[in-house]
């Protein structure tokens, strides 16, 4: 399922991740990439706020709608 | 000897590169403070001749947005003795990704394992294990508080005599595909950070920051509280503490100024001479320095907010609302650093990865007041509405409001669409913002500015004195100022401003010497109608019922041109920083014609409908500011029309 509609504080895993190549790029240098552990922490309207690795980060809907997670 | 900075952005590169060097650079708590990178020399006690350069923080060594890329073309290119590689403890894991691309450069590296008394909240890393793991040395830091930099140092040099570096992942040299190497660069970093970290707190459990994070990015109260915030700053800044200093620098300033007058007048110094020294130097001098106080405050309370980790949850929640607008949340931060200086808020644009976001951006920090814009705002706000100090706060809502005004405007014309416009940003750990550091800040922008009045401000007055006094035949006009060169010169200019009630050549002048700096406009004003201003306490203006009198213009003609002077283009430093993030002349163009047209056109409703609606009747040039408001909007229509067309064009190319 997407991690947009994740529940929060459930550790998931990462499927796939389908954003545009630069992006994608971009989460990998931050370990958000296949296999790897991803949490949410906050979920808001237009917000999530999530857990990759060690780091805290904020995101739009839009990006959590383009990781895949099991 | 030349010793490079690299790491994850917030790890503390400019925190350490300040300490070490004794700079004063531009440092935040959230990623991407640095945008370009900085150089200069190690202080004496640490080595000498070794230069230092701070890099903009990076993920990876293959760039994401254009800042990172300055930091790969460095290491790459300009060969460094040693890469000092600043790591953020809180966070290994993912810093040492990075750390073994530059261990795979050869050149000789340390690293900084920064944060550490953080890091020890939540973690144990092993050193010696770590050093084993990397086959490098690694220090541990506190930069915030100077630890273990002498240490850090000293290694560094040792190091930089290594010729090469050794490199323990040469097996990842045996993957041709990028994505495979780098999953595979992950697994082995993932296997060193297990290796030497014992964590005492899972980063997965709920933290008392996510507590706080509930409520802070709850976009009501987020807001509600950036709201409370600034205003809280303004208040101490204008009302209050910056208003007292303020009064007390002018006191001294005009005492120096009438004594020195009066000794010039008993040597017999001509009074022109006279004149110039005290009215057209000092006087202009000390109507912009009286603005000081207050700048230094607003700075103060600025540095205080990005040191706090407030900035990353800002932009966040500003997200939703500027998508709407054709703008990332990220651009709030651009707007903040640009309430202290446009400068440095453009070049922040640069962190934003979507060309669209990121010229919108560009585009629309100026509007955002600026800190040499605070002495327009305060004079004018202070002289023709003395009973009204909320004003001055005000005045930055309606900024933002023409922000999203010209955001929607601009969208609509160029048909910006949010489209794979993702959004991402790091929530640094709160700190405790630190007040030294915000004080240094606040001297160091003190220090810039009374250079700046000492030098440009000083330059500009003596000039428009001058311009002021003669004629051109060089005779001295005396009272007939209106046949001075500066009258003659700015007429035609004060012809254009009539429809927006501010149709006298003093204040074209200075409208026109603003592009120099925004500060000389006061400094314009002081000069031609010779007077001291600045506000006291009670947050009147000193002389303020004589500036009213002198420029003879009602109190809405003086909010017109307080606003055409807030948004029409910036100063011409802050174009120039424009044109180096617009990458095109084009865009440059038609942003500074943008900003006319805005800064025109606000001045000229404000003025208009104001003088209907305050004193009940027309303004002056009211017809032709009919007529050039309906130019205005027949051509926006035309516009906008011509980007739907071409939207609908790239639409149905797409579909077919």
């Amino acid at each position: 399922m997407k991690l947009s509609e994740g529940k929060k504080g459930v550790p998931y895993t990462i499927k796939s991740v389908n954003g545009n190549e630069e992006m994608n790029t971009f989460l990998f240098s931050l370990g958000c990439f296949e296999e790897e552990e991803i949490l949410i922490v906050k979920k808001m309207r237009s917000n999530f706020i999530i857990n990759i690795k060690d780091g805290r980060y904020g995101i739009d809907k839009q990006l959590a709608s383009v990781i895949e997670v099991i | 000897m030349k010793i490079a900075l690299a790491g994850n952005p917030n790890s503390g590169k400019t925190t350490l590169y300040n300490a070490i060097t004794g700079k004063q650079e531009h440092v935040g708590n959230w990623a991407g403070v640095t945008v370009d990178k900085k150089q200069a020399r190690l202080k004496e006690n640490f080595g000498k001749n070794v230069s230092v350069v701070d890099l903009p923080g990076a993920y990876s060594i293959r760039p994401f947005t254009s800042e990172e890329s300055i930091t790969r073309d460095f290491v790459k290119n300009e060969a460094p003795d040693v890469i000092i590689n600043v790591v953020d403890g809180t966070n290994l894991n993912r810093s040492l990704f990075f750390t073994t691309q530059l261990l795979e450069l050869g050149i000789p590296l340390i690293v900084a394992l920064n944060k550490s008394d953080l890091a020890k909240a939540k973690t144990e890393i092993n050193i010696g294990k770590l050093e084993d793991e990397l086959k490098c040395k690694v220090v541990p830091t506190i930069a915030l508080k100077g630890k273990g930099l002498k240490e850090l140092i000293d290694n560094a040099i040792e190091v930089s005599n290594n010729k090469k570096q050794e490199n323990v992942f040469s097996e990842l040299s045996k993957y041709n595909n990028i994505e495979k190497q780098d999953k595979a660069r992950f697994k082995i970093v993932n296997k060193i950070a297990s290796n030497v970290e014992m964590k005492k707190v899972k980063s997965t459990d709920e933290t008392l920051e996510d507590k706080v994070d509930k409520f802070v990015t709850n976009p009501i109260i987020g807001i509600g509280l950036f709201v409370l915030i600034m205003s809280f700053i303004f208040d101490l800044s204008i009302n209050t503490l910056g208003a007292y200093i303020a009064d007390f620098l002018v006191g001294i300033i005009e005492g120096f100024q009438g004594s020195l007058a009066e000794m010039m007048t008993n040597a017999g110094v001509s009074d022109f001479l006279n004149s110039l020294l005290t009215d057209g130097i000092i006087g202009g001098f000390g109507a912009v320095m009286g603005f000081l106080p207050l700048i230094m405050v607003l700075m103060f309370g600025l540095a205080l907010i990005e040191d706090s980790g407030f900035m990353a949850r800002i932009a966040m929640i500003f997200d939703p609302l500027f998508k709407k607008i054709g703008l990332s949340g990220k651009s709030i931060v651009p707007m903040i650093v640009g309430y202290g200086c446009g400068i440095p808020g453009i070049m922040a644009s640069r962190t934003i990865k979507d060309e669209k976001q990121r010229r919108m951006t560009a585009l629309l920090t100026p509007f955002v007041p600026c800190g040499a814009k605070v002495p327009i705002i305060a004079l004018f706000t202070a002289a023709f509405f003395p009973n009204h100090g909320y004003l001055f706060a005000l005045t930055y809502l309606v900024a933002f409001a023409v922000i999203i005004l010209v955001g929607l405007l601009i969208k609509a014309i160029t048909g910006a669409d949010d489209v794979n416009n993702y959004f991402i940003v790091e929530l640094p750990e709160y700190r405790i913002p630190s007040v030294k550091r915000a004080f240094m800040k606040m001297l160091e922008t003190g220090k810039e500015f009374i250079m700046k009045a000492g030098t440009i401000i000083v330059a500009c007055n003596t000039i428009v004195f001058i311009m002021a006094s003669f004629s051109f035949r060089f005779t001295l006009v005396g009272d007939a100022v209106e046949n001075s060169i500066l009258a003659n010169v700015a007429s035609p200019f004060a012809i254009l401003l009539i429809p927006v009630g501010i149709g006298v050549w003093q204040l074209a002048a200075a409208a026109i010497t603003g592009f120099i700096a925004k500060e000389e406009v006061v400094g314009t004003l002081a000069v031609v109608y010779s007077m001291g201003a600045a506000i006291n306490e009670d947050f009147e203006l000193t002389n303020s019922l004589l500036l009213k009198e002198n420029m003879g213009i009602t109190a809405v003609a003086a909010l017109a041109f307080m606003y055409f002077n807030l948004f029409t283009p910036p100063c011409f430093a802050a174009i120039g920083a424009m044109k180096a993030e617009l990458k095109s002349s084009t865009w440059l163009r038609r942003g500074v014609m943008l900003q006319f047209g805005v800064g025109y056109t606000v001045a000229m409703i404000v003025y208009q409908v104001g003088t209907l609606i305050a004193y009940g009747r027309l303004g002056d040039g009211f017809m032709a500011s009919v007529v050039i408001l309906t130019a205005i909007s027949i051509y926006l229509m035309k516009l906008i029309n011509a980007g739907k067309k071409e939207k609908s064009l790239v639409l149905a190319s797409e579909v077919a």
